[in-house]
């Protein structure tokens, strides 16, 4: 259990650490130390000997928790390893940068452990406000710009979350509680009105967050302007957090018998992201705002598959996995494309597959991103789309598969972009400047690869815990 | 009696807001209504909490009433226009609106159980009515400053609404709750400091180079 609060405490004092000291380089060194002991802790508390259980107070890590602060660990310490090299040692200062982000680790891992919906919006609202000087680091005009909509946008919609939490309280009746224990074991007794309230509160509150239509605006700004690494953090790290929340109502509702009530809401605001997403992803100009409005679409996909009941849940967290994966994996590979070119104007990246590894590379993100076997992001929607017809939602079904389509014509008519031999071709080949970047991007490849040929039976043992853990 | 009485005019001052023009006048009547709002939690009667209480109190006092409205002066200190821009659907129409949307929150909070305790019969109209009008004012409003006082005005909805829970709430969550929203302002303000130096101004019309 105390291996959980050091967790959250040791990026919490490297961040403020970061802050004091005086030199770039140390900063970069505890950046990249600390994510990768909070990697090693995370991966080690699945060992079942080190099994945190014991529930002390607030701080508790059930699987669904355990699931998605991996996710974060893997891609936070992937993240910090590209930008040994993206920041530099001499120059203007990274302490703001690094500071945050270590604060960012310990809000998210908060997050991951909150048992107390209290908490739980305490954690995200800081996740906020922690990743917001991250996006304008690259000081401009429109990142100033690009941060002011972030944070305003998103502490709006959290304070409707907050409202949702005050109200979830209110209709525990004299239970007064928001522990997450409390609700289960009560859930028969919540006041529907209130709950229902709540609840609808609570999902466009957090929605905003993760960044569901149409409460999405913020995120195409944002991701186009934050440096390209902390994009690729946002997209697969940050987004993780909401969805746990998310996770947490669904197994309120599912114990209150309100599983069609939270499924209806949620598949709404899944198909109209799919349906938003593919109408600004056609004729897109910016690539940043391309995977932009692809997170939009793979929030909408997530979110209509735990709509669509038990079913779909472990697919849709399978998704969850592998979108944070690719997302991070693009992010960084397009990052330097975008130096290379000093653009993210598609048409101005032109030849990239001039490199063969580039080439391959691209391709792999592209498949992963649209869902192409042997992808397991294919693997995830061809299962959602079943539990979709399975469950007797034709028309849910049938625009799932319009949406997808049009979003594989509006991807694929930007990579092709890039591959085109064009008047922007730079003569020299492309290559990935930095090994560690380089080995940071092959490694996670490799995974997004190996997800799709193979589920580890461990994994797949984990994907049908959370089943159990989510109910209904 | 003193409580309704409280809750009447912090509904009075966000319609007052929703119609005003100066930002001075905005930050200041802003302060005003948390500063009734910081003695609500003596007028509900939670004798027992003292402690608490007394911690929610001053928490709210400082950073509501003090430190957030001077810390938004100094944020604008170098902006020569201290006018807000005209709201996007006219003061006159915004204030009715407001007077809907308060109107709004009646009905939705007669349909609801009442909580227990509540208080008074005000107090959940009043918290539903000054949320909806700090979101009003946000979105009406195109100047940043005045759009962290909707933001501002939102959350004095909520703490109100908080009140009912106030014997069961954890301290440390409060705690963290107010903090989060302390470092909220104070990152919105130096994000409106950065504008300033950029634009010259912070009108949010400015704010228009990201688009599809």
């Amino acid at each position: 259990m105390t291996l959980l609060l050091y967790l959250i405490l040791l990026p919490f004092i490297a961040g403020l650490a970061a802050f004091a000291l005086p030199k770039n380089n140390q900063r970069k060194i505890l950046l990249v130390g600390v994510a990768l002991i909070h990697l090693m802790v995370t991966l080690a508390l699945w060992n079942p000997g080190v099994s945190p259980t014991a529930a002390v107070g607030f701080l508790e890590l059930d699987v669904l928790g355990k699931l998605v602060l991996s996710v974060i660990s893997i891609l936070f310490a992937a993240v910090s390893v590209y930008l040994w090299e993206y920041l530099k040692d001499e120059g203007s200062s990274n302490r703001i940068f690094t500071g945050c982000l270590l604060l960012l680790l310990s809000s998210m891992t908060l997050v991951t452990a909150s048992v107390h919906m209290g908490l739980l919006w305490v954690a995200l609202e800081a996740t906020t406000l922690m990743s917001a000087p991250l996006i304008s680091f690259e000081r401009s005009r429109q990142s100033t710009e690009a941060a002011w909509k972030y944070i305003l946008i998103c502490s709006v919609g959290i304070a409707l979350a907050l409202l949702g939490t005050i109200m979830l309280a209110i209709s525990s009746g004299s239970l007064k509680t928001v522990f997450l224990s409390d609700l289960l074991a009560h859930a028969g007794q919540l006041t529907p009105s209130w709950l229902k309230l709540s609840m609808v509160f609570l999902l466009i509150g957090y929605g905003t967050k993760m960044g569901l239509a149409p409460m999405h605006t913020w995120k195409p700004d944002t991701y186009a302007q934050a440096p390209a690494p902390i994009g690729g953090l946002m997209s697969g790290a940050l987004t993780a957090c909401p969805i746990l929340a998310i996770l947490r109502l669904i197994q309120i509702c599912n114990r209150a018998g309100l599983s069609s009530f939270i499924g209806s809401i949620l598949m709404l605001m899944g198909v109209l992201s799919l349906g938003v997403a593919a109408v600004f992803m056609l004729r897109q100009k910016d690539f940043s705002r391309l995977l932009a409005y692809s997170s939009v679409e793979n929030m909408g996909i997530i979110a209509l598959g735990l709509g669509l009941g038990q079913a779909a849940y472990w697919p849709s967290l399978f998704h969850l996995i592998n979108n944070a994966l690719t997302k991070g994996f693009m992010f960084m590979l397009v990052g330097d494309l975008y130096q290379h070119y000093r653009s993210k104007d598609i048409d101005r990246i032109q030849g990239a597959g001039k490199s063969m590894m580039i080439g391959a590379l691209l391709i792999l993100g592209f498949m992963s991103l649209t869902g192409i076997p042997p992808l397991g992001t294919f693997f995830s929607e061809i299962m959602i789309l079943t539990a979709a017809i399975q469950s007797k939602h034709y028309l849910t079904a049938v625009l799932f598969v319009l949406f997808l389509s049009v979003i594989f014509i509006g991807m694929a008519q930007a990579v092709l972009q890039m591959f085109h031999q064009g008047p922007a071709s730079k003569s020299e080949p492309q290559t990935i400047t930095g090994a560690w970047s380089r080995a940071t991007i092959l490694v996670m490849g490799v995974l997004i690869l190996g997800l799709g040929l193979y589920i580890p039976s461990f994994m797949g043992n984990i994907l049908r815990s959370t089943q159990a853990a989510l109910g209904g | 009696m003193w409580l309704d009485i409280s809750l009447v005019s912090i509904i009075f001052i966000g319609l007052v807001l929703l119609g005003s023009s100066r930002i001075g006048t905005i930050i200041r009547l802003f302060a005003f209504q948390s500063l009734i709002l910081s003695s609500i939690p003596l007028q509900v009667g939670w004798t027992d909490l003292t402690w608490h209480v007394a911690a929610i109190v001053l928490g709210t006092l400082m950073v509501k009433v003090f430190v957030m409205p001077n810390f938004l002066f100094w944020a604008i200190r170098h902006v020569r226009m201290r006018r807000e821009m005209p709201a996007i659907l006219g003061y006159g129409k915004t204030m009715l609106l407001g007077g809907v949307l308060v109107g709004v929150a009646f009905y939705i909070s007669s349909k609801l159980a009442l909580p227990n305790p509540y208080f008074s019969h005000l107090f959940v109209p009043a918290a539903f009515s000054i949320f909806a009008i700090g979101l009003l004012l946000l979105v009406s409003r195109v100047k940043a400053i005045t759009q962290v006082i909707g933001y501002l005005v939102m959350e004095n909805g909520i703490f109100l609404f908080s009140m009912l829970l106030l014997d069961k709430t954890p301290f440390l969550v409060e705690m963290g709750i107010l903090l989060d929203i302390f470092v909220a302002v104070l990152v919105m303000g130096l994000v409106i400091n950065h504008m300033t130096e950029d634009y010259e101004d912070t009108n949010t019309f400015n704010l228009a180079t990201l688009r599809d």
